[in-house]
């Protein structure tokens, strides 16, 4: 059983004032398995990040449905879709955007800011997260006082803090030189190797070699999504 | 790690925004604040002022009436059952609950008595209560002090020969005085001697012309004027001036009303509506200046949390798409504003204190004082809390329904 699945889905942008819609994706189908490491290559333009955020249940599409878990997420309510993002997902983005204002430890608790846990706990886990992604010893720094690369590994703490099943990752090592992305790519095949699923939009030939399997996008249509050449002793 | 942690956090980061949002409640705030003291002390001291400025509340004795009506031509009425007020009646006033709010208490017995020929009516009075009472008497001469010494009304004194109009100095006799008010002379005491009821009396002074009743009237010490009227012991009228700060004049009327049953005692609607149309006034200034600059100082924070949504629309974004729900968005920005308004209503009053302090004596006499009400620090605070959410409901709002993937967009 597919832990994400898109059914047809896609979607139109109709800019304000514009007297038609431009069609953005169009009949996207795509199963991602449990555990899977899978990538989603294209030109600019292609609907990668769109795709990318209808998966991460952000964006409602024009058609179609996505299912995560068996859960039907554009059938949630509004405030039960942020509970959905909070539990199933992490998010990685290409900028980090990590809050300026808060230190590496409050960064990596942030996805917990809204549960119902003792601050100890809190401060335990997102510990932990830190060590796993090495930063443990620069808890107390501010982002601005963190590399690109550390940066980059914080965000992936954030992102992972909540044991979220699927990370979603948008271009992660877009911004980083090749050294800092390879640390990066690492972090992720680690996270991988201890089953979590990724799905990375990536413009990078080489990371996307790295995953189980790379997804080609074009013009708003996905070829091969169904993921069925990839072996699932692979996963 | 709470969203209030988030919050706070964010208020440290952008600290010269917070500062000026405080800066800016403070100095709304604080102008209530100072305009409420100012007109809550100027409005003691009005009322003060108008509750000392002659009696509000008349008694009388009570008496049933008839009017006399004989073929259509109206014949004089006759009073009948009529109850007499006495001396004792005077003294059980002060024995009502309000007794401390009473400032004066001014019995008087009206006879009319003939001085040389002419009938001239002679009210028996307490002087120093009546001096009291009457604070815009102006007297030529001094008051009277002993048994048959009197105190003369202008045009009584111009009737009996005992002033001339204001003339030379040359005009006035070896040994009368002489009146001037500060502008011009008024008139010159020619004579001070009267014989009442056979008796000599002094007429120490000589009101200054007031246009009132009095004008007419001679007064003499009440229980003098008791004794020559043969009416020991009794009293025609009883004025009487109440220090309303807090309480209704009516309520004090029907205390004295409850003391004295057989007396006939009403409030003089005239002084109590002027002093309620005056305080009323206050307020209604106090109000609209206060309505004015709470809602500038609303329209500040809404600019600014409108303009700080926009400024964060990534960071909200952010939050949105790791999980905070739109209430949690709403939750970081109120308590914000909260932690905001909080300051400034506690700056404002702390502000708003000293600069009504500092401005009392351009607005008053001197006879009020700044009460330093930490009650109003509570309304303060409480106020900017309501002006501060309010203004920010709408960012707030505004925020939470940032669309994730906009936001995402906009990174």
């Amino acid at each position: 059983m597919p832990f994400v699945v898109l059914e047809n889905v896609g979607k139109l942008y109709r800019e304000k004032g514009a007297a038609s819609a431009a069609r953005v994706l169009s009949g996207v189908n795509l199963r991602i398995r449990e555990g899977e490491f899978a990538c989603l290559m294209g030109p600019s333009g292609s609907g990668k990040s769109t795709l990318l955020t209808i998966v991460g249940a952000m964006s409602r599409p024009s058609e179609g449905r996505v299912l995560v878990d068996g859960i039907d997420v554009y059938a949630l309510p509004e405030e039960r879709r942020a509970d959905f993002r909070r539990e199933y997902l992490g998010f990685v983005f290409q900028q980090h955007h990590l809050m300026p204002y808060l230190n590496a430890l409050e960064n990596a608790m942030l996805p917990l800011a809204t549960l119902r846990l003792r601050a100890p706990e809190k401060r335990r886990r997102a510990l932990a997260v830190l060590e796993k992604v090495g930063l443990a010893n620069l808890a107390s720094r501010l982002p601005n006082q963190l590399s690109g690369g550390e940066q980059g590994r914080l965000a992936i703490a954030r992102a992972i803090v909540n044991d979220p099943p699927l990370i979603l990752a948008d271009e992660p090592t877009g911004t980083l030189d090749s050294k800092t992305g390879a640390e990066i790519m690492d972090v992720f095949l680690g996270l991988n190797a201890q089953g979590q699923t990724i799905f990375m939009v990536t413009h990078n030939a080489d990371n996307a070699l790295l995953a189980h399997r790379t997804i080609q996008i074009r013009d708003g249509r996905v070829a091969d999504g169904d993921g069925a050449d990839v072996p699932a002793s692979a996963v | 790690m709470r969203i209030s942690t988030i919050a706070f956090a964010n208020l440290r980061r952008r600290k010269g925004k917070a500062l000026f949002l405080v800066a800016g409640m403070a100095i709304g705030i604080g102008t209530v604040v100072a305009l409420w003291s100012l007109s809550g002390s100027i409005k003691d001291e009005i009322g003060a002022q108008l509750d000392r400025f002659g009696a509000n509340i008349i008694i009388l004795p009570q008496a049933n009436s008839l009017a006399l009506d004989y073929g259509g031509i109206s014949v004089s009425g006759v009073s009948f059952d009529v109850q007499q007020l006495r001396d004792e009646d005077a003294r059980r006033i002060f024995e009502i609950p309000y007794r401390k709010r009473l400032s004066v208490v001014a019995p008087k017995l009206l006879s009319a008595v003939e001085v040389e020929g002419r009938p001239v009516l002679l009210v028996g009075v307490d002087f120093s209560a009546e001096l009291r009472l009457k604070r815009w008497w102006r007297i030529a001469g001094r008051k009277p002090e002993g048994e048959h010494e009197l105190l003369a009304g202008y045009e009584a004194a111009r009737d009996l020969g005992l002033i001339e109009p204001a003339g030379p100095p040359a005009n006035a006799v070896p040994g009368s005085s002489h009146h001037r008010s500060e502008e011009q002379p008024e008139f010159t005491i020619t004579r001070d001697r009267v014989r009442i009821g056979g008796r000599e009396h002094r007429v120490t002074g000589v009101l200054s012309q007031t246009a009132g009743p009095e004008d007419r009237m001679l007064f003499g010490a009440l229980a003098h004027v008791q004794a020559l009227a043969a009416r020991p012991g009794r009293l025609s009228v009883i004025e009487v001036s109440a220090l309303c700060k807090d309480c209704p004049v009516e309520d004090i009327v029907a205390q004295i009303r409850q003391q004295l049953p057989h007396a006939k005692v009403s409030a003089i609607q005239q002084a109590v509506r002027a002093r309620t149309e005056m305080v009323e006034r206050l307020t209604r200034f106090s109000v609209v200046v206060s309505a004015v600059v709470l809602a500038i100082g609303a329209l500040m924070i809404f600019t600014t949390m409108m303009g700080s949504v926009v400024e964060r629309t990534r960071e909200i974004g952010v939050l949105r798409a790791i999980g905070f729900r739109r209430v949690h968005v709403i939750q970081g920005l109120i308590l914000e504003v909260a932690a905001i308004s909080i300051a400034g209503g506690l700056l404002g009053w702390a502000t708003g204190m000293l600069a009504g302090r500092a401005a009392l004596p351009y607005f008053s006499d001197g006879g009020a004082g700044l009460e330093v009400r930490s009650s109003l620090a509570l309304v303060a605070v409480v106020a900017g809390l309501l002006v501060g959410v309010l203004a920010s409901i709408y960012p707030a709002i505004r925020a939470s329904r940032l669309d994730p993937s906009e936001a995402v967009r906009h990174m």
